[in-house]
């Protein structure tokens, strides 16, 4: 009985163990990148500013734990983790002694990008308003984005909600006119001490034209003027005017 | 007869037997059309070194680990907000970051606190300026931080985390008293990251807004100071 029971609690021990045990398995969880370079600096933060405490020599290997903004994490075959910046992990190769490659945030970056998102302060039909927006791209030209925006007015407040689709015209240049097309929703609060003061949500369909301009890294302002149709319940359509000024980054 | 049959044969097999030195390349490589003739091939050795054998290995496709972005920082903060003429009270919030340098970041943020009672409310007891509901100041924005003095912080002989004044500024709203203000807020932080994944802030913003609440249109600054968790993704 009492054989049994120590049976029991070693092999429960033992199934403790394997489940806890670090995992051993055949796929290899981070990429794994070889130095050519005479060496690798590795520094104790991801900045630029940040002292380099270890370098690793050329043929040896690293593995990427992950990235964050233009620096890696990585961790040295003895188990040294530190920061490499993006210039000196471009002079990495894979396993089979290709190049690694990844996105940069450069000009080329701001040319040709997935996605974006940005703040705009501004005027939607004379008040003034705060938006937000977030676009994925396509292709170089060919964008689809998503606004949302608060306006707030003397005698009115809003929130408006835009989809639509983006057309960069030229974006290889520094600064590429775009126009835009899109359909929304308006929702409009009349201030408190008006007469039939009640909320009311309208369809709108927008119609724009714009301008982006790309200052650093993967910094750019983005400029626009959009046309709003809404189409009220009464006889006839109203018509807003959004002019925005906005700083906006790729990634 | 059969000589002749025999000489037939043996012309037959000294006319193949060039073809045969082409055998492997039959089976192995499926081109005997476009072996190059034997005038060809003397042509060639004398024009380019000689033709080393193809390797016949199969590329492995190897599935190379994808590196992971870790950019985005979501966390909830407390604090204490002062909102101007209406005392100092608790406020909480959530914030959303994303790092877009190492020197520039993005954040969002939403927050709520209650206003206490001005001196005149205080004094004559009855007074009641603003309701239960008109008394909850909400507040969000849209603002850009600058990592201003990077740099690092050591917890005793063993640990160092990396750290970072930073600057914040931006735009966003207001909604107290029962209407919505175009609020501009700027303010500065302090950020420890003491492992990958998270990090503790303490920062301090002022939110400012045109309140015309009593009586003439002036400026307010809304000071808020508080402590924020945030996890890295």
């Amino acid at each position: 009985m009492i054989r049994s029971a120590h049976q029991l609690a070693l092999a429960s021990l033992l199934l403790l163990a394997a489940l806890f045990a670090p995992g051993v398995s055949a796929a290899r969880e981070y990429l794994q990148l070889f130095v050519t370079e005479p060496y690798l600096e590795l520094h104790t933060g991801p900045g630029r500013g940040y002292p380099v405490f270890h370098v690793v020599p050329r043929e040896a290997s690293i593995d990427v734990l992950f990235r964050r903004t233009d620096w890696f994490k990585v961790r040295t075959e003895q188990g040294v983790e530190g920061w490499a910046s993006q210039k000196d992990m471009q002079q990495t190769v894979l396993a089979d002694g290709t190049r690694f490659v990844f996105p940069l945030g450069d000009r080329a970056g701001f040319t040709s990008h997935t996605f974006e998102m940005g703040v705009f302060a501004g005027e939607y039909g004379g008040a003034t308003e705060v938006s937000g927006y977030a676009a994925v791209y396509f292709n170089s030209q060919l964008g689809l984005e998503g606004a949302l925006g608060q306006y707030l007015g003397r005698y009115s407040n809003g929130v408006t909600a835009d989809i639509g689709l983006i057309h960069v015209f030229a974006p290889e240049w520094r600064a590429s006119p775009f126009v835009t097309l899109g359909l929304g929703l308006v929702r409009i609060q009349p201030k408190a001490t008006l007469v039939q003061a009640s909320d009311r949500t309208e369809d709108t369909a927008y119609a724009g034209i714009g301008v982006r301009y790309y200052l650093t890294r993967r910094f750019f302002v983005r400029a626009e003027y959009k046309t709003h149709y809404i189409f009220t319940t009464r006889n006839a359509n109203q018509e807003e005017d959004e002019w925005k000024l906005g700083f906006a980054f790729f990634f | 007869m059969e000589t002749g049959l025999r000489v037939f044969l043996l012309t037959l097999v000294l006319a193949a037997l060039p073809g045969c030195a082409t055998v492997r390349g039959w089976f192995h490589h499926g081109h005997p059309s476009s072996e190059p003739t034997e005038a060809q091939a003397i042509a060639e050795d004398n024009a380019s070194p000689p033709r080393v054998v193809e390797p016949d290995v199969s590329r492995r496709t190897i599935k190379v680990p994808k590196v992971r972005s870790r950019n985005i920082e979501v966390g909830a903060s407390y604090g204490v907000l002062s909102i101007e003429d209406f005392g100092t009270n608790p406020s909480y919030g959530l914030v959303a970051a994303y790092h877009i340098t190492e020197d520039f970041f993005f954040q969002g943020e939403w927050g709520r606190s209650t206003a206490g009672k001005t001196s005149f409310e205080t004094l004559n007891g009855g007074v009641q300026l603003l309701t239960e509901s008109e008394r909850r100041f909400t507040y969000y924005d849209l603002s850009l931080g600058y990592n201003f003095l990077p740099g690092e912080a050591y917890l005793g002989r063993g640990h160092a985390m990396t750290s970072a004044f930073y600057l914040l500024g931006g735009i966003g709203a207001t909604e107290f008293a029962g209407d919505k203000k175009f609020t501009v807020n700027f303010g500065a932080g302090y950020r420890v990251v003491p492992t990958d994944w998270l990090a503790v802030h303490i920062s301090v913003q002022d939110r400012v807004f045109n309140s015309d609440l009593l009586g003439s249109t002036k400026l307010t600054n809304n000071i808020e100071a508080r402590l924020t968790t945030t996890v890295f993704f």
